[in-house]
C-alpha cells in the first residue's frame, strides 16, 4: 500500500500542480501545455531511453490529427471514436515505417524521419488535396457532437479530459521505466552488443519502443485535432520539426517529468517573448546552445537532484539517472 | 510526352539546383568526415551569404561583389561559431552536435529576422543573357552557377590532394588520432575545414539568392534537400556528394515536369530506396564515431 502510494505520488503531485496552474493561467495556455507535453513524451522517450533522435515527430502527429480529422469531417461525430481512430492510424503508420527505420543508425534515423515529415507535409498539402482540402485544412469544429460524461466541445471539460489522458500516459511511461522492457531500452542505447548477448533482440526492443513512442505522438495529434477543431498541413511543416526535440532538451532528456517542465517553459517563453520582442527563435536557439554546453541536463534534470535533496525522506529517484555519456 | 525544349530547360534547371546543393552539402560532408559532427548551422551560413549578397548588391549594384562579401561574412561567422561553440563539442556524440547546431541555426534565423525583417526580398540576376542550346534559350546565369560548382570541386580536389593541409585533412578523415600522433595540429585543421565549409555554404547562398527570393526561413527550406544529398552520397565522401547533388537536382527538376508535387516528394522516395538498399549511401563507408 505504502509502496503503491510512493509509486503514484510523483505523478499525482505533478498533475495536481498542473491542474492547480489552471487557476492562475489562462485555459488555452494550460491545454496547450498538456497536449504539448504528451507530444514531447514520445520524442523524449526515443531520445532519452532508446538513443534515437527524431526530427520527424510531426509526421506521426499529423497521422493522429488527420486520422481524427477524416473521421470527424467525413463520417461521424463522436470525438472519442475520433481520438481512438487517430491513435490507431498513428499505430498503423509507425508499424509500417518502423521496421524500415529502426535498422538505421541514430543520425540516419533522424534524417529519414525528417524526410518522412516532409513527405507527409506535401502529401497532405498537394497530393491528397482533394481529401484534405490542401492548405485550407479541414474544419470540423461544428461536427463534433456533445458527449454525456465529459463534453469535449467545452474547453473546460476538454482540459479535464486532456489532463486525465496525460495522467494515464505518464503512469504508463513510469510503468515502462520500471519494467524489463524499459531496462532493455536503456541497454540498447548504451550497449547494444551486451543486450544481444543476454538474449534480447535489439531490433525488437527498438521497434516496440518506436511504435509506443510514435503512437503517443499520434495521441497528441488527435487531441490537437479535437481541441482546435481543424487540421491543416501546417501541423507537419518541416520548420516545426525540431519543436519536440527542443522541448525535450529544454526539459531534460530522458527524465519522466522533463516533457511537462519543458512544454511549460517552452510555451510560456514563446508567449512572453513573442509579446515582448516578437523574435522568440533567437532566444530559443541560444537557450538550446546554452543548455547543451552547460551539460545538457535541461531544466528538470538540473532541478531534480536539488528537489530530492530538499525532500530527503527516502524518496527514491524517480527515474534512472541519465548521466552516463553514451559513446560509440 | 515532354517536348525537347522543356526537357533541356528542365535539365539545365536541375543542374543549377544540383550545383547549389553540392556547394552546401560539401561543407556538411567535410565536417562529418573529419570532425564527426553534423553541422546543421551550415544552413545559417547559407542564409547569411544570401542576405549579405542582397544588401551588398543593393548598395553597390554588383551582385558578384555581394556574393564575395557573403562568402567572407559567412566564413567569419563560421570561424566565430567554431571557436566559441564547436571547440567544446567535438568530443561529444553525433546527436549532441546535431542538436547544438540546430540551436545555432534557429538563433541565427532570429538574428536575421532582427536585422532584415521577415519579408522575402528579391535579388537581381547578374546577367540576363540567354544562349541557345539545341534551339532552347537557356539563362547564362544558371550555366555560370554550374561552372562555379565544378570549379569548386576541382579546387577542393586539388586542395585535398596537392597541399599538405589537404592531405592532413584526408588523413584525418581516415584516422584523427594517427594524424595527431604525427604532430599535426588537429585543432587548427578542424578550424580550417569548418571555415571552408562555412564559406562554401555562403557561396551557395549568394549564388542561389538571384534564383529565389531571400527570406529568413530559406535555410530550413533547403535543409531537407541538402541532407538528402549528403545521405545519398554517403556522409564524408566528396565524390559521392557531387554525384548525389546532381541526381537530386535532376530528380527535383524533372520530377516537377512530370507531376508538380513530385518535385518535393520524389527525392525523398529516392533517398529512402537508396538507404534501404545501401544504408551508408552510395559512396559512404561504415564510418563510426570513435
Amino acid at each position: 500500500m505504502l509502496n503503491a502510494l510512493r509509486w503514484w505520488s510523483g505523478i499525482l503531485l505533478a498533475f495536481s500542480l498542473l491542474a492547480l496552474s489552471r487557476v492562475f493561467l489562462p485555459l488555452p495556455f494550460v491545454i496547450e501545455v498538456v497536449i504539448f507535453s504528451i507530444y514531447t513524451m514520445g520524442c523524449s522517450f526515443l531520445l532519452g531511453r532508446v538513443g534515437f533522435i527524431s526530427f520527424g515527430q510531426p509526421a506521426y502527429l499529423a497521422a493522429g490529427a488527420y486520422g481524427t480529422a477524416f473521421y470527424l469531417f467525413y463520417f461521424g461525430a463522436n470525438p472519442y471514436v475520433g481520438i481512438l481512430l487517430g491513435v490507431l492510424s498513428g499505430l498503423v503508420v509507425s508499424l509500417i515505417v518502423g521496421p524500415l527505420f529502426v535498422r538505421l543508425r541514430s543520425d540516419y534515423f533522424a534524417l529519414v524521419n525528417l524526410a518522412l515529415a516532409v513527405i507527409v507535409y506535401y502529401l497532405m498539402q498537394k497530393v491528397l488535396a482533394d481529401i484534405t482540402k490542401g492548405d485550407n485544412g479541414l474544419w470540423f469544429l461544428t461536427n463534433i457532437a456533445s458527449t454525456p460524461v465529459l463534453d469535449l466541445t467545452r474547453p473546460n471539460q476538454f482540459f479535464v479530459f486532456a489532463l486525465l489522458v496525460a495522467f494515464a500516459v505518464w503512469a504508463f511511461y513510469k510503468y515502462l521505466d520500471d519494467s524489463v522492457f524499459g531496462a532493455c531500452c536503456l541497454a540498447t542505447k548504451i550497449n547494444e552488443d551486451k543486450l544481444e548477448f543476454i538474449g534480447y533482440s535489439n531490433y525488437r526492443v527498438r521497434l516496440l519502443a518506436f511504435v509506443i513512442a510514435n503512437t503517443t505522438t499520434a495521441l497528441a495529434g488527435a487531441l490537437y485535432a479535437i481541441y482546435l477543431g481543424f487540421v491543416s498541413p501546417e501541423i507537419t511543416s518541416p520548420s516545426r520539426a525540431a519543436d519536440p526535440v527542443v522541448v525535450t532538451i529544454l526539459g531534460g532528456v530522458g527524465t519522466l517529468y522533463g516533457p511537462i517542465v519543458g512544454a511549460f517553459a517552452y510555451t510560456g517563453m514563446k508567449d512572453v517573448i513573442s509579446k515582448l520582442i516578437g523574435n522568440w527563435e533567437l532566444f530559443i536557439g541560444f537557450l538550446l546552445v546554452f543548455i547543451m554546453l552547460a551539460g545538457e541536463k535541461g531544466i528538470w534534470g538540473t532541478l531534480q537532484p536539488r528537489l530530492e535533496k530538499l525532500f530527503l525522506r527516502g524518496k527514491a529517484a524517480t527515474t534512472p539517472a541519465d548521466d552516463g555519456e553514451t559513446r560509440r | 510526352m515532354m517536348d525537347a525544349q522543356l526537357l533541356i530547360s528542365g535539365v539545365i534547371f536541375g543542374l543549377s539546383i544540383g550545383a547549389i546543393f553540392f556547394l552546401m552539402a560539401i561543407g556538411l560532408s567535410l565536417c562529418f568526415g573529419l570532425m564527426r559532427i553534423i553541422s546543421l548551422d551550415q544552413l545559417l551560413y547559407y542564409s547569411i551569404g544570401a542576405y549579405i549578397t542582397y544588401s551588398l548588391s543593393l548598395a553597390s549594384g554588383s551582385v558578384w561583389l555581394g556574393v564575395l562579401g557573403g562568402m567572407a561574412v559567412a566564413g567569419i561567422t563560421a570561424f566565430a561559431v567554431e571557436r566559441f561553440v564547436f571547440l567544446r563539442i567535438y568530443e561529444r556524440e553525433l546527436t549532441f552536435s546535431m542538436i547544438t547546431s540546430f540551436g545555432i541555426l534557429i538563433g541565427g534565423i532570429g538574428v536575421i529576422k532582427f536585422f532584415w525583417g521577415v519579408v522575402p526580398r528579391p535579388v537581381p540576376v547578374p546577367t540576363l543573357a540567354q544562349i541557345d542550346i539545341f534551339g532552347t534559350d537557356v539563362p547564362v546565369y544558371r550555366l555560370i552557377v554550374v561552372a562555379i560548382a565544378f570549379l569548386v570541386y576541382g579546387g577542393i580536389w586539388l586542395f585535398l590532394n596537392r597541399t599538405i593541409t589537404g592531405k592532413a585533412i584526408r588523413a584525418g578523415i581516415e584516422n584523427v588520432e594517427h594524424v595527431e600522433g604525427l604532430g599535426i595540429n588537429v585543432s587548427r585543421l578542424f578550424t580550417i575545414t569548418f571555415v571552408i565549409a562555412g564559406t562554401l555554404s555562403g557561396l551557395a547562398g549568394g549564388l542561389h539568392a538571384p534564383l529565389i527570393m531571400v527570406d529568413p526561413q530559406m535555410g530550413l527550406e533547403v535543409l531537407a534537400f541538402v541532407f538528402m544529398v549528403v545521405i545519398i552520397g554517403g556522409l564524408g565522401s566528396i565524390k559521392g556528394t557531387l554525384v548525389s547533388a546532381f541526381i537530386v537536382g535532376q530528380v527535383v527538376s524533372l520530377g516537377s515536369l512530370v507531376y508538380a508535387p513530385l518535385a518535393q516528394m520524389a527525392p525523398f522516395a529516392v533517398m529512402m530506396l537508396i538507404l534501404l538498399v545501401k544504408p551508408t549511401g552510395l559512396y559512404g563507408s561504415t564510418l563510426v564515431k570513435k
